[in-house]
Parts: structure tokens; C-alpha cells; sequence
């Protein structure tokens, strides 16, 4: 059995890593909060937008970097409020399991685009960067840096703040009754489309925000943003059962934690890429346990 | 220089009876070598544009597969059966030799390519121009062990064969009584940070970090690794040649000169002045449209290919059949490439390692410069071994 | 009591009505054209690729069943294909027993797997259901990528790691070609078809047609629903299992990465398209899954078109076509007939009424055209 100090620099790692699942996780579950929506697309329309980031920045002349994250932020809310507009209202009132599964389609259609746009051939590797990449500071002999502890604490205040804006702001409220039930909101007099509007384009510049900060933790690669974070921190989200953010912000660093912790110990750490998927599977069955008569939305 | 150096009546257009060629690379997203059969076309191309052989031109089908055995088997098929194939020309796939091995081994097949798969380098019916994952690592793994490194970590991605290629490293090391430890990471990479941590502690602080992994990986682990700032908790990094591409070294920051050592298959390239690198990049420019990933060694491979195939295919006096197109791919000797360390020759062995000579690249600054010239595979591995007790050792040859 | 005399017990049996027997015949048509006559026509590559379309019709009759009748749209069935191929290929190395023998062991044996894993989360219900397959089958990925397919070797995971003149997974004795294997998919695909569709005319399929109309009013009408729905995953884990063993026969040489998380998610893209209310659904998503791209990569077309049209193909159906293909094309094309045929006896009236009055037409074409014009 590995010793402790064997164990201490993965504790930064795997912090490191349940940072990024925090970060995709709660923007899951703060979509899903605000717009009713299982938004799968998060991953893809994030990584388009770090991949037109990172084509702005090839351009000569040396474009700004900050001008090319707003771009990419701009992307992000641009895509899912067109999504929102159009798709919104026409799957309304289908449940929550067809508006996610239709969101699969969007993911299907931005992938394939990414990977048209950006191809890979002769080993092609791009990478996204941050002033804040070289610098931090050390803990456990490794260094933390600053794209990382921004990205951790983006999701405390994400976490936090809109948390708070759902539960105490009038547009917050009315989002959630949306999120809740279209048509009765609709009938109580709040501007459907207005509210459904911004939901969708707060939720899209967040998702574009997201994207730069994980292709610069994680890879600027279509599978991997699109696809495979999305698919680990969905298990943070089921854990928090697309319900509370906290939890989902917590799960992700656990995700993470046992994810990283479990590499020195080499009898099981080829398998270590199933903790995300044990650890949602686990939580939802023994939360299930007592749930037999109450229903949720995400059951009906 | 001009192009038109390619072929033997510069300016003239071929118009003859088709030669007609094939080739399957890999082509899916994070794992695309299709980069080497266009570079063939190209050759091909350009031949046709300045005289063909001997007047006829090459038709070259240039397949893709996504690793899916059964389509790759029914494009081995399609080529045989509906396109009329003689010859197997600038192939590169992942499982492409070892699916259809027995296929073309019973059509007697002389395949020339730049093989991923380890089949491709232990079948008679096989020769590759580069030296794939199991010997270009070894390379690597010799640099560092001739440079002091007491520990070796060895990462590879888990795909298929990491048995046979860790195989090669451990046989070297064994053979210096060096201590190694082998890994494997399911792709893509996610967890970067852990992997650099966990290789580190392992290699420890004389020791050398060798990967094996397509670029994109092997930056993350790289830029990981920086990031942390661990780069210096061991004495070497190291790569197999996949690594060698100037994207990598671009991305990579200074840090990494002389610290990261690469195997070079093939001649460095930005360096070298010499004709057949001239060539190489005129027909690049010219013919060269859909080779995205422009100079580099995948393209190389692919000029290399281009290059032998060309010169058998001259040699051959009569008819272009399989069996003639075939034979005078296995016929091919002592042929100077310009970008190779040693002659290439493909001969009637029971398998075909012909270049097992390499050089040891280091970034610069955005582009990789040599560090060591050319340098055998060393004989610790059995297979090399084996190899060269058929074969002997080819002459090395300077670059031209 | 005297039983009925034998014409009159004859007459109360329903005669089976014109549109049935023109389906019947037009699938037993179509079956022996895919038998007999595609052979012959097609070269290496297209045997090949519809081989894949008869196993993966099997496949994508297993999600549809699950998806239309159940209401369960499982985002794993790729990981359950891949438990189905590992068995079989296992089998198959390691055993010389008769194909048909193997190709049912490795059905039981997914049906087995997939139903125990599942069997927790029957639980739960709708998008809950849904994620929690994606998690099962990420998990399943996982332990696949680490134990890898049977290559010949030995050992309980039968994994040669070294890659070298690893044998080819053996085929049936009778079917080794591929022309010939080709036709031993078809046929099992339609055995398949067949135990499907013994299940939707019997008890089970009343039962799922409940439980997708309202879960509460079957559970209300006395139906034990998740028995039922425990059904329906076993029995689709079990004909996917079956295509996963012809699968390792088919491809001869099985890869892990061949088979990623993301292949689940265009599985149920196509599925959606092809329809999941009707079996021939199943049929046109495995042409859209195996087809199209063999299709596109004749022509030179990059294959993330096809993945871009499938995105597009998902939103398309669930906003508007929510039956799919198998229920829009026949429509369309009764449309497109029902134009032609108009188009056509336009010039006949036309025609006749020339020799008379302009424009009068005389009484059975004028009839028709009428009767054309109000369908």
C-alpha cells in the first residue's frame, strides 16, 4: 500500500481535475436550473468556441488574446440562444428526457463540424494558453497554477452566485418556474420568451467560458471537450440529481479526488477512468433507495 | 529546385496504360496519417506531370479507414477486386498489416508503407520506411540510457500491441541493467496532471520520462508536466517520433530545448539543405494541396514511399502486373533515399526492419534540431537482432 | 353441444385483409432479393458493408425496441454489443462448438450481464434511466479497454498483448466466405426479427404498448410493470448479444477503441431517424449507420458529414417526424405516387375530351380525375 507522501501530490492533482469536472458539472446543472434543458451540447459548443479562439489567435498580425476569448464567449451564447429560440418552443412540453436527447443532435452536428474545421492529420496538435499558466504556486512539491485555481474558484462563484440568483431574483424566479412548467408560467403573466431568451444566452456565455478554460486545463481535442468531461462531470450532475449545484460542485471534486488518489495503488489503476461512472451509478442507486412514491420531473 | 526533378522527361505528360497503386491510412478524429498516402500522390502526381515511367502514369487510390477491421478488410478487397491494384504503396493504419495479412500474403503482395501496426514489420510481406513504435522507442530509450538516465518510465496510449512495442524498451534496458516500469493510458487523455506526476515519481530524479503517444497526447502530458513545473524533477524527457513535428516543438516553450529528445526516423528536415529535401518541398508546394499537415515527417514518410515505389516501378522492363509490379518492390536494394540513415532494401526475408538506424532530435525554440546523428537500434532487441542476422546491417548512407 | 360444422368455423377466422398480405409479400420478397440476388451483384466492399448492416439491424432492433415500446432510451446499447462480441469471441477461441451454439451462449450470456447491471436502476424512470445507462456503459468501456478483446491467447481474458500473427476469429463451417457469411447474417437477423415480433402480437406487447401509453394506468390496469420492462431489456440484450457474437465473426479481429462512449450516442441518432414505432425503422438505421458512411467513403466524402447529418436528422425527428423514416417515407412516397398518378391521367382526360366540347369529358375519366382530385 502506497505511503502517504506517495499519495499528497495527487491530492493537487486530482483537485486540479475535479476542477474541470466542477466546472462542466455545474454548468449542467445551472442550464438545466434555468432552462428546463439538459444542455449535453455544453461540451461541443464550448470547444467551438476554444477552437475559434485559438484560430483568432493564429491570425498575423497578432490579434489580442482577451479579443479572442470573447469571441469564444460570444460563440457560446450566440449558439445556445439560437438553439433556445428555435428549439425552446418547438420541444416544449416533451419532458426533460426528448429536450436532452435533442440536444445530443446538436452536439452530433458541432462535432462533426469541429472535426471538419480543425482537422488532425500529421499529428496537428493545438493548445489553448493562459498568461496565468506559468505561474502559481507550489503545494505538496507541485505547482498550482493560476488557470487553475481561477477555474475552481469560477465554480464556487458560479455555484454560489447563481444559486442565489435562481432562489432570490425576480428573473431568477421566474426562470426556474419556467424551467418548472412553460405554459402555467406563461399564464401568471411572465414574458415567456424574454425569460427563456436570457436563460439560454447567460447559460451559452457560460458554456463558452467554460470551453476556454477546459481545452487550456484539459486539451484543445473534439473528443475530449465534447464528449468525454461532458460524460464525467454528467456523473457529478447525477449525483447532485440535476438538482442542487453545491452538490454537483462537491461531486466533482470527489470525482476527481478518488479519480487521482487512486493512481498509486496499481492493482486497480487501470481502471481508474470508471471512478466517475461508479460513483454516479452508486449515489443514484442508494438515493433511489426511498424514492419509489415521490416523483420527479426527470422521472415522468 | 524545381519539381519536375521528380521524373525523367521534365515537362512531359504521361499518357500511357495506368500503373495502378493503393494505400489505407487511418483517418478519424485525434488519429489522422492520411497526411502520407496524399504525400505519395503528390510524387505520384508530379512523376505523371514530367514524363510518368517510361510514359505511363500512376493512378494511385488513396483509401482512409476508421479502424474498423471489416471495413478495412472490404477496402483491402475493393482495391484488389474493383480497382485492379498491382502494388501496395504508402499504407498507415493502426491494424490495416494485421487484418489483411493473410489476404495479401496469399495474392503475394510486396507491400512498401509506414506502418503503425507491429504485423507490419514481421511479415514477409511487409517493409516500412520508418521504424513504428516498438524501435523508434527504443531509440528514444537508447539516447537516454548513452546519456546517464539510471531509471526509465516508459507511457504508451493503450492501443493495440503495447506488449510488443513496450517489449523493445524493456529488452534495452534489461540489457543495461537499468530498472524500468512500463504504463498505459486509455485515450484520450483527461488527467494529464496525474500522469505527468505519476511518471515523474517514477522515473525519479536521474532519470528519463519516455513517452509514446500521437502528438496531441504527448503535448498535453508535455504541457502538463511544465505546468506543474516538474519538467526538471527528472534528467530526461523523451519521445518516439510521432513527436517530431514543428507544431510540437512550436507549442512546446523553451524549456524544453535539451531536455526533451525526440527519434528522428528520418533525416530532420529543417536543417537540411540538401537535393532530395529540395525536392521534397517543391513537389510539397506544388502538388502538395491536400497534405494539411505540410513539412513534416508524416509527409516525408509519404515522399519516401513515393520516391522507392517510383524507382522499382522504373526498373521494371515489360508488362505492369501484380507479379511484376510486386517483385520489383521486393527487388528494391541498396536504394539511397536522400532522407534515410541507411540504404533501403527490401529483400526476401521472413520479415523487414530496413530502417533501424535513427537520429535523436531536440527542440529549439519552435523547431527541432539534431542532437545525435545516426545510430543504429542496438542489438538488445531480439527483434532487431533477428533482423539483422537475414539481413546484416545496411550501409549508411549520407543525406542528399 | 355439436361442434360448428367445418365451413362455418372456417368463416369465423378473419380473412387476412389485402394491405397485410401486400406487406407480408413485399418483406418475403425483399428478404429473398437480400439472400439470393444482392450477392452476386456486390463487390467485396458492399458484402462487406451489408454484412455489417444485417448485424447492426439487429442492434438497432434492440434499442428501437426499447426506445418505442418501453419508453427506456438506453444511451449503452454499444457497450452491451461489445459484451456480446467479447463473449463470443471468447467462445469461439476457446471452444469448437457449433456457431449456432455459440452465437445463442453469447446472447444468454449478454442478456444475463445486461439485465443484472440494469436491473438496479429500473428504479428509476425517463432522463434518470437514460444517464444512468451512459454511466453503465462508460463503466463498461472502461474494464473493456483494460481487459481488451480475446485475440487468441490464453487466460480467462484470452488477450495476446503482443498483436502478432494473432489468429482470425473462426466462422461458421458452412458460411467462411463472406459472401456466404453475409447470408448467415441475413438469415439470423431474421430470426431475430421474427422473436421480436412473436413478442409485440403476444402478452408482452400488449403489456409494453401499456406501459408506453401511461406507466401509471398500466400499473393501475394490474400490469407489473417492471417485469415487463425487465423483459423487454433482456430481451434486447439478448438479441444484441447475438449480433455481437456474429460481430466478432464478421470482423475477424475485435479492437476496443473500435467501440467509444460516443458510438451509443449516434446509435440512438440513428435509430430516431430510421423510426422506432416500427420494425422496418430498425432496418433503415442500420443502413444510415453502416451504409451511408461505407457510401461516402466510396465517394471520397469526409465522414463527418454523415455525423453532422445525423445531428440534424435527431433534431429533425423529434420536432417534427417523431414516427421516423420508416413511418415518413412511406408516406412521402404515397404522396409522390398519388402526384404521378395524377400527372398521369391528366393528358387521358385531357385526350378525351378533345373530340367532343372543350373541355367536357365524358363519364369514367371525368369520375376518376374527380376521385383523384378529392384524395
Amino acid at each position: 500500500m502506497p505511503s502517504w507522501s506517495d499519495f499528497q501530490p495527487f491530492i493537487v492533482s486530482g483537485l486540479a481535475l475535479g476542477g474541470v469536472y466542477a466546472l462542466s458539472g455545474v454548468g449542467l446543472v445551472v442550464l438545466y436550473r434555468a432552462t428546463g434543458v439538459l444542455y449535453l451540447a455544453f461540451g461541443a459548443v464550448g470547444a467551438m468556441g476554444a477552437f475559434i479562439a485559438w484560430q483568432v489567435q493564429q491570425q498575423p498580425g497578432g490579434w489580442p488574446g482577451w479579443l479572442s476569448w470573447i469571441v469564444c464567449i460570444a460563440f457560446g451564447g450566440l449558439v445556445a440562444l439560437g438553439y433556445g429560440v428555435v428549439f425552446g418552443p418547438a420541444l416544449a412540453g416533451r419532458g426533460p428526457l426528448i429536450q436532452a436527447v435533442a440536444t445530443l443532435g446538436l452536439t452530433l452536428v458541432l462535432f462533426g463540424a469541429i472535426d471538419l474545421l480543425w482537422p488532425t492529420s500529421a499529428g496537428q496538435s493545438r493548445s489553448l494558453t493562459f498568461p496565468t499558466d506559468g505561474s502559481g504556486f507550489t503545494v505538496s512539491q507541485v505547482q498550482v497554477n493560476w488557470t487553475q485555481v481561477i477555474a475552481l474558484g469560477l465554480g464556487v462563484v458560479i455555484t454560489v452566485g447563481t444559486g442565489a440568483f435562481l432562489r432570490f431574483s425576480k428573473l431568477g424566479t421566474a426562470m426556474r418556474a419556467m424551467a418548472n412548467d412553460r405554459e402555467i408560467t406563461g399564464t401568471l403573466g411572465v414574458p415567456v420568451r424574454r425569460v427563456e431568451a436570457a436563460a439560454w444566452f447567460g447559460c451559452g456565455l457560460l458554456s463558452g467560458l467554460a470551453g476556454l478554460l477546459l481545452a487550456d486545463l484539459s486539451a484543445l481535442d473534439d473528443t475530449t471537450l465534447v464528449f468525454t468531461v461532458v460524460i464525467s462531470s454528467l456523473a457529478a450532475a447525477l449525483i447532485g440529481r440535476l438538482r442542487s449545484i453545491a452538490v454537483t460542485f462537491v461531486a466533482a471534486l470527489v470525482i476527481g479526488l478518488v479519480h487521482d488518489l487512486i493512481t498509486p495503488i496499481t492493482q486497480i489503476v487501470n481502471y481508474q477512468d470508471m471512478t466517475p461512472f461508479v460513483l454516479a451509478a452508486i449515489a443514484l442507486l442508494v438515493a433511489s433507495r426511498g424514492h419509489i412514491t415521490s416523483r420527479s420531473r426527470e422521472e415522468g | 529546385m524545381s519539381s519536375s526533378a521528380c521524373g525523367t522527361s521534365p515537362g512531359v505528360k504521361a499518357t500511357g496504360t495506368p500503373i495502378i497503386l493503393g494505400g489505407i491510412d487511418t483517418k478519424q478524429p485525434g488519429t489522422d496519417f492520411s497526411d502520407i498516402e496524399n504525400m505519395t500522390a503528390a510524387y505520384f502526381n508530379c512523376v505523371n506531370a514530367n514524363g510518368g515511367i517510361k510514359g505511363h502514369p500512376i493512378k494511385y487510390y488513396a483509401l482512409t479507414e476508421q479502424t474498423n477491421p471489416s471495413q478495412i478488410a472490404a477496402e483491402a478487397r475493393q482495391l484488389v477486386t474493383s480497382d485492379h491494384v498491382m502494388g501496395i504503396v504508402g499504407s498507415s493504419s493502426i491494424i490495416e498489416c494485421s487484418v489483411d495479412a493473410a489476404y495479401w500474403k496469399s495474392l503475394h503482395f510486396s507491400m512498401l508503407g509506414a506502418g503503425i501496426d507491429p504485423e507490419c514489420w514481421s511479415t514477409p510481406n511487409s517493409a516500412s520506411v520508418n521504424m513504428g513504435p516498438r524501435y523508434s522507442s527504443d531509440g528514444a530509450v537508447q539516447y537516454v540510457l548513452s546519456q546517464g538516465a539510471t531509471k526509465i518510465a516508459f507511457d504508451q496510449s493503450n492501443v493495440p500491441g503495447t506488449t510488443y512495442i513496450a517489449g523493445g524498451p524493456n529488452a534495452i534496458a534489461a540489457a543495461k541493467h537499468v530498472q524500468i516500469q512500463d504504463f498505459t493510458e486509455n485515450v484520450p487523455i483527461t488527467s494529464a496532471d496525474g500522469i505527468a506526476i505519476k511518471l515523474v515519481d517514477a522515473a525519479g530524479p536521474s532519470g528519463a520520462v519516455v513517452l509514446n503517444f500521437t502528438p496531441p497526447e504527448a503535448l498535453i502530458i508535455l504541457q502538463a508536466a511544465q505546468k506543474l513545473n516538474l519538467e526538471d524533477r527528472v534528467k530526461y524527457w523523451a519521445c518516439s517520433t510521432p513527436c517530431n513535428t514543428d507544431f510540437l516543438a512550436k507549442s512546446l516553450g523553451p524549456k524544453w530545448n535539451d531536455k526533451l529528445f525526440v527519434n528522428a526516423e528520418l533525416t530532420p528536415l529543417d536543417q537540411d539543405t540538401g537535393k532530395t529535401a529540395q525536392l521534397y518541398k517543391a513537389i510539397l508546394a506544388q502538388y502538395g494541396g491536400n497534405v494539411s499537415g505540410g513539412v513534416g515527417s508524416f509527409s516525408q514518410m509519404g515522399f519516401v514511399n513515393g520516391e522507392i515505389a517510383v524507382s522499382a516501378l522504373e526498373s521494371i522492363t515489360g508488362a505492369y502486373t501484380v507479379a511484376s509490379v510486386n517483385a520489383a518492390f521486393k527487388a528494391v536494394t541498396g536504394f539511397n533515399t536522400g532522407m534515410l540513415c541507411q540504404a533501403f532494401t527490401y529483400g526476401s526475408y521472413s520479415e523487414h526492419i530496413p530502417n533501424n538506424e535513427d537520429y535523436t532530435v531536440t527542440p529549439d525554440n519552435g523547431i527541432f534540431v539534431q542532437a545525435q546523428g545516426c545510430t543504429d537500434i542496438s542489438n538488445s532487441d531480439p527483434q532487431i537482432a533477428a533482423y539483422r542476422a537475414i539481413a546484416g546491417t545496411a550501409p549508411s548512407v549520407p543525406t542528399s | 353441444m355439436a361442434r360448428a360444422s367445418g365451413p362455418a368455423r372456417a368463416r369465423r377466422v378473419p380473412a387476412p385483409d389485402r394491405r397485410s398480405v401486400i406487406q407480408a409479400s413485399v418483406i418475403v420478397i425483399g428478404v429473398l432479393l437480400a439472400i439470393f440476388a444482392l450477392p452476386p451483384l456486390m463487390n467485396g466492399y458492399y458484402t462487406d458493408t451489408m454484412t455489417q448492416v444485417a448485424i447492426y439491424s439487429i442492434v438497432t432492433l434492440g434499442l428501437g425496441l426499447l426506445v418505442g415500446r418501453v419508453g427506456l432510451y438506453s444511451l449503452g446499447q454499444v457497450a452491451v454489443l461489445t459484451i456480446g462480441a467479447w463473449a463470443g469471441a471468447r467462445l469461439l477461441f476457446a471452444t469448437s462448438q457449433p456457431y449456432l451454439l455459440v452465437l445463442l451462449e453469447a446472447g444468454l450470456a449478454t442478456m444475463v450481464i445486461g439485465t443484472l447491471i440494469t436491473l438496479p436502476a429500473l428504479r428509476l424512470r425517463g432522463l434518470y434511466l437514460a444517464l444512468i445507462t451512459l454511466m453503465l456503459a462508460g463503466a463498461v468501456t472502461v474494464v473493456l479497454a483494460t481487459i481488451n478483446f480475446p485475440n487468441g491467447g490464453g487466460g480467462f481474458s484470452g488477450y495476446n498483448g503482443s498483436f502478432l500473427h494473432i489468429p482470425q476469429i473462426r466462422r461458421p463451417s458452412l458460411a467462411g466466405t463472406d459472401p456466404a457469411y453475409y447470408r448467415y447474417c441475413v438469415i439470423i437477423a431474421i430470426v431475430m426479427f421474427l422473436i421480436v415480433f412473436a413478442h409485440l402480437r403476444s402478452r408482452p406487447g400488449r403489456a409494453w404498448a401499456a406501459i408506453r401509453q401511461s406507466e401509471p394506468a398500466a400499473l393501475a390496469a394490474g400490469i407489473n410493470t417492471t417485469f415487463y420492462k425487465l423483459w423487454a431489456l433482456a430481451l434486447a440484450s439478448f438479441v444484441t448479444g447475438v449480433a455481437g457474437a456474429l460481430l466478432a465473426g464478421a470482423d475477424r479481429e475485435l479492437f476496443s477503441i473500435d467501440f467509444p462512449i460516443q458510438n451509443s450516442i449516434e446509435l440512438l441518432a440513428v435509430v430516431l431517424m430510421g423510426g422506432v414505432f416500427s420494425l422496418w425503422g430498425a432496418v433503415i438505421a442500420a443502413f444510415l449507420l453502416e451504409f451511408l458512411p461505407a457510401l461516402l467513403q466510396d465517394w471520397g466524402v469526409p465522414n463527418d458529414w454523415l455525423i453532422i447529418i445525423f445531428g440534424v436528422g435527431v433534431l429533425q425527428v423529434l420536432v417534427t417526424a417523431p414516427r421516423g423514416l420508416a413511418d415518413q417515407f412511406p408516406k412521402d412516397m404515397r404522396r409522390l405516387g398519388r402526384l404521378i398518378w395524377r400527372l398521369a391521367r391528366r393528358p387521358a382526360a385531357v385526350a378525351v375530351a378533345a373530340p367532343g366540347e372543350p373541355g367536357a369529358a365524358t363519364g369514367p375519366a371525368a369520375s376518376t380525375t374527380e376521385a383523384a382530385r378529392h384524395d
